[in-house]
């Protein structure tokens, strides 16, 4: 749990999602009983950084750190997103003040949080006004080319939060172990947007997955991106009854990639978006039990009592189109 | 290898075809060739792919392994051939099948039981054919042995009909033809039985990695000469 206070968010955000997201989980606002999909409405967004650095990392290697992070989202091929430097700024993140401001701040209370992303949303349009990075300076920081053991890279933390900044939420691609002194480690992920960091001196998230390059495609879709790319949906039963919660992936054997996304409504539909045409074999699991505030408001009731599962079918993901729905069933653990 | 072969049989069959002794020592009897039978193309290995994970060193970290394969299936096959020359004869041919896509899924680090998950798909493939008729043909005149080689275009439709796949076809074998009758009614002149085994190399349509993949194939079938 690499950011409760992100966590909390995002749940709160997602709370009452009643339709299918696309690729991982998007953001969302209820407006007039309608969900809407919380984006940027104008690019390139505007950011400002923070002229405060921290030991080890001085407030122009920050800017650079943050700056090579924007620009790795934006290098997308198949979306829109652009962002701009707007300058450095003394002011501190989280001030609702119309700014997207990114820098550090102390905040040792927050002994999990690394770091977390706020937003500050239209709420008749979902549009986002503001949206605020904070880099808890409690943690120890990096921005070496290499790493640096014992420092997290700042880097690579700021490119999961760049992702928030954005609009998308956290993807379940990555599995975990508990450790002896509370909280879980993460052993592997496939996404920059997964919900736990790697260990200090860790660089490995500085490189976007293709189920991060799913999201923001899907979200800012650029040029021909909707008719080259395809969908995959179905819906998740168990014992005959839709199962919410539900964590589904599309392996792409041409590709070695996977992109999820989640059964997020009543009928146990879900629906995965950005994919490449072709064929696809499918896999349904239950979300870890330590990670479900990260995806979902306690309110929610998630599933997690059934068997991991593939699908006994290859799904053909068509190009401009969807799949067709697809039925998964699993069974109890 | 197979392409060096596939060179040297068409400047064989080049050669063959500008020498003049053919065409006016034995003037061709039929001049068009109708067959139908069935053909089988075998399986083509598509390769295996981990869905890998990333650790925070770096390195990969299986989630669980596929191996894929194009399954082998028969189908329907039907050409018309021209006669050239004496030895030679150029054809178009077509053939349709229903080939099973397999993705074998198994190594779940989470333990998911190991599923062989399949689709049906549509195999259409449309090409030309030379077929060389060998000398060897004077020693048994029932018996013509006869070395093919061709390529075409290869369309694949999957399950849903959504999502097509095209490629290339090469192929090079033998075989052999047999006149079961000669002469006869409405301007035939011979009714017999062909069968050939080629190696079938595909390039691009359903191939995980976009390379080629050879299989054997081989077909068996009736035709008329007219």
């Amino acid at each position: 749990m690499k950011r409760a206070f992100t966590a909390l968010l995002i749940a709160s955000l997602v709370l009452g999602h009643s339709a299918p997201a696309h690729a991982y989980l998007k953001f969302g606002v209820p407006i007039r009983g309608q969900q809407v999909t919380v984006k940027w409405a104008q690019t390139p967004v505007r950011y400002f950084v923070s002229d405060t650095g921290v030991p080890g990392v001085s407030a122009v290697d920050f800017q650079n750190a943050v700056g090579r992070a924007f620009a790795t989202w934006q290098a997308v091929p198949t979306a829109s997103i652009t962002y701009q430097l707007a300058g450095v700024t003394s002011a501190l993140p989280g001030s609702d003040d119309g700014s997207s401001v990114l820098g550090f701040r102390s905040r040792p209370d927050l002994d999990r949080v690394l770091a977390s992303t706020s937003f500050l949303v239209d709420s008749t349009t979902g549009a986002l006004i503001e949206s605020d990075i904070f880099f808890n300076s409690a943690f120890q920081w990096s921005t070496a080319a290499a790493g640096e053991t014992g420092r997290y890279d700042l880097e690579s933390i700021a490119l999961h939060e760049i992702g928030h900044f954005s609009g998308l939420g956290h993807s379940a691609l990555g599995e975990t172990e508990m450790i002896s002194t509370g909280g879980r480690r993460v052993l592997s992920a496939e996404a920059v947007m997964f919900p736990i960091a790697f260990a200090p001196g860790s660089i490995a998230a500085r490189t976007l997955k293709a189920d991060d390059i799913a999201g923001i495609s899907d979200l800012y879709p650029d040029g021909d991106f909707q008719t080259t790319d395809g969908s995959l949906s179905g819906s998740v039963t168990k014992d005959g009854q839709p199962l919410f919660g539900a964590h589904v992936v599309a392996f792409n054997p041409a590709t070695g990639t996977m992109v999820a996304g989640f059964t997020l409504n009543a009928q146990g539909q879900f629906s995965i978006g950005g994919l490449s045409p072709g064929p696809y074999a499918v896999r349904v699991e239950p979300l870890d039990d330590a990670d479900i505030d990260s995806f979902f408001s306690s309110a929610q009731t998630v599933d997690i009592d059934f068997r991991v599962a593939f699908f006994d079918r290859v799904v053909a993901v068509p190009k401009g189109g969807d799949s067709g729905q697809i039925a998964l069933k699993v069974v109890h653990k | 290898m197979i392409r060096t072969a596939i060179v040297t049989f068409a400047l064989s069959a080049l050669c063959g075809w500008s020498a003049p002794v053919f065409a006016q020592a034995d003037p061709p009897v039929s001049r068009l060739e109708l067959g139908v039978g069935v053909r089988w193309i075998g399986t083509a290995p598509l390769g295996t792919q981990a869905a890998n994970e990333t650790t925070g060193a770096g390195a990969k970290s299986p989630l669980f392994s596929t191996t894929s394969e194009l399954g082998g299936a028969a189908g329907i096959d039907g050409r018309v051939g021209v006669r050239l020359s004496h030895s030679f004869v150029a054809e178009i041919e077509g053939t349709y099948a229903k080939p099973e896509l397999r993705i074998a899924v198994s190594a779940d680090t989470e333990g998911a039981a190991p599923v062989t998950a399949t689709e049906t798909i549509q195999q259409f493939t449309v090409g030309g054919n030379l077929v060389w008729y060998l000398p060897l043909r004077q020693r048994s005149p029932r018996f013509a042995p006869f070395a093919i080689g061709g390529g075409g275009y290869l369309r694949q439709l999957h399950d849903s009909g959504t999502l097509v796949d095209t490629g290339s076809f090469y192929h090079v074998g033998g075989g052999v033809s047999t006149l079961l009758s000669s002469g006869g009614r409405w301007h035939t002149k011979g009714v017999g039985v062909r069968a050939d085994v080629r190696a079938f190399i595909r390039t691009n349509g359903v191939a995980f990695d976009g390379g080629s993949k050879t299989s054997v194939a081989a077909g068996a079938s009736v035709f008329v000469r007219f």
